[in-house]
């Protein structure tokens, strides 16, 4: 792997663990997903200190140039990402629905309260 | 007695709403019939909820569109709240006759359903106009239930639909947002409730624009038909 190949990927590392810790200490993102974050910046970093070892591996799954695997790689995450966040707001939505119809339900309980009271 | 509460759920009705509310008012009045009405307005933009509120229309107003779903399943959770016995979905803008409730509240009266369906198809009384390409689409969809529940329905997309007691509970506390008629009947008879289906006619929408466009029809049904299959792999606790 070129020396320039392994120095943008930990600089890319680097700038996605610092991120994430300003973010996580901003107190935008929860721990919980964050670690997320750090595991990508981890398969990163492991990318560039090993570089032989995943040369290995994709000359054995049949890829021609390194650079594809490691986009294959990153494709990968970014896909197991959005999966994630669709099945997260799908449960935001349950949820927001839930808390709208008790809220109008409860509005509505109150106003016709009022209205018996006066 | 039961007691039967009509669920209308309501976007944009401003032109239909009240004539919907007296044509129950008056049917009440003439038959001696006590059919409880609750308007669920869903965050509509137009005049709705004043015309309700003027009008002494019992309405609850969604603080935000939560789409037929979520609006129709509001509304079973005020049928739990309040004890209904039954609760019948009827729509807002004209196009359910009050005449058939009765038709199809009494077989879970007599305890022989626990849903009815208001169908438009299953017999020669099919007066209701709709487009070759959506009578194609329900019908598809009717093949898709046959595959998933093992039991022909023929009007799966009907709104016009009557639930017991047990139903309602069910329902208040789980109701898709989307595509909710296929896929609640398909989960019903997942679930071994009781499922029949009575015709009733069904007229042509008053005014304003039906939510299902006909452009749209390919893209429901595909959807319906995904949420189907989901159905057939998903386990369900059986009724008792």
């Amino acid at each position: 792997m070129q020396i320039n190949l392994i120095i943008t990927l930990i600089l890319v590392s680097v700038f996605l663990i610092i991120l994430t810790t300003y973010v996580l200490k901003k107190g935008r993102i929860s721990e919980k997903y964050s670690l997320l974050w750090y595991g990508m910046a981890l398969i990163i970093a492991l990318v560039a200190l090993f570089p032989n070892l995943f040369v290995l591996i994709s000359k054995k799954l049949g890829f021609e140039v390194m650079s594809s695997f490691i986009m294959g790689i990153l494709i990968g995450i970014l896909i197991l990402f959005v999966m994630a966040l669709t099945i997260m707001i799908a449960g935001q939505k349950k949820k927001t629905i839930l808390l709208i119809q008790e809220v109008s339900l409860l509005k509505s309980e109150l106003s016709k309260i009022r209205e018996d009271q006066s | 007695m039961e007691k039967v509460l009509l669920i209308i759920p309501a976007y944009n009705e401003e032109d239909n709403i009240l004539s919907t509310y007296q044509s129950i008012i008056n049917y009440n009045r003439k038959n001696k019939t006590k059919y409880d009405v609750i308007v669920i307005n869903d965050g509509s933009t137009d005049h709705t909820s004043e015309i309700c509120h003027k009008n002494k229309i019992p309405v609850v107003d969604l603080i935000h569109n939560l789409g037929i779903g979520g609006a129709v399943q509001t509304g079973y959770k005020y049928a739990y709240t309040n004890h209904y016995d039954i609760a019948v979905q009827f729509d807002g803008d004209g196009q359910h006759d009050v005449r058939y409730v009765k038709d199809i509240i009494k077989p879970i009266k007599n305890q022989k359903a626990d849903m009815v369906i208001g169908s438009r198809f299953v017999s020669d009384i099919d007066t209701f106009k709709t487009t070759f390409a959506r009578r194609i689409g329900i019908r598809i969809i009717s093949i898709f239930m046959k595959l998933v529940t093992k039991r022909k329905i023929y009007d799966t997309t009907s709104g016009f639909r009557a639930c017991s007691k047990k139903l309602i509970y069910d329902f208040s506390i789980s109701y898709p947002s989307e595509y909710p008629e296929p896929v609640t009947t398909a989960e019903v008879l997942k679930k071994e409730y009781r499922v029949l289906e009575i015709p009733v006619e069904m007229q042509e929408r008053k005014a304003g624009m039906s939510s299902i466009k006909t452009w749209k029809n390919v893209y429901y049904m595909l959807n319906v038909s995904i949420a189907l299959l989901a159905i057939k792999v998903r386990r369900y606790q059986k009724c008792k």
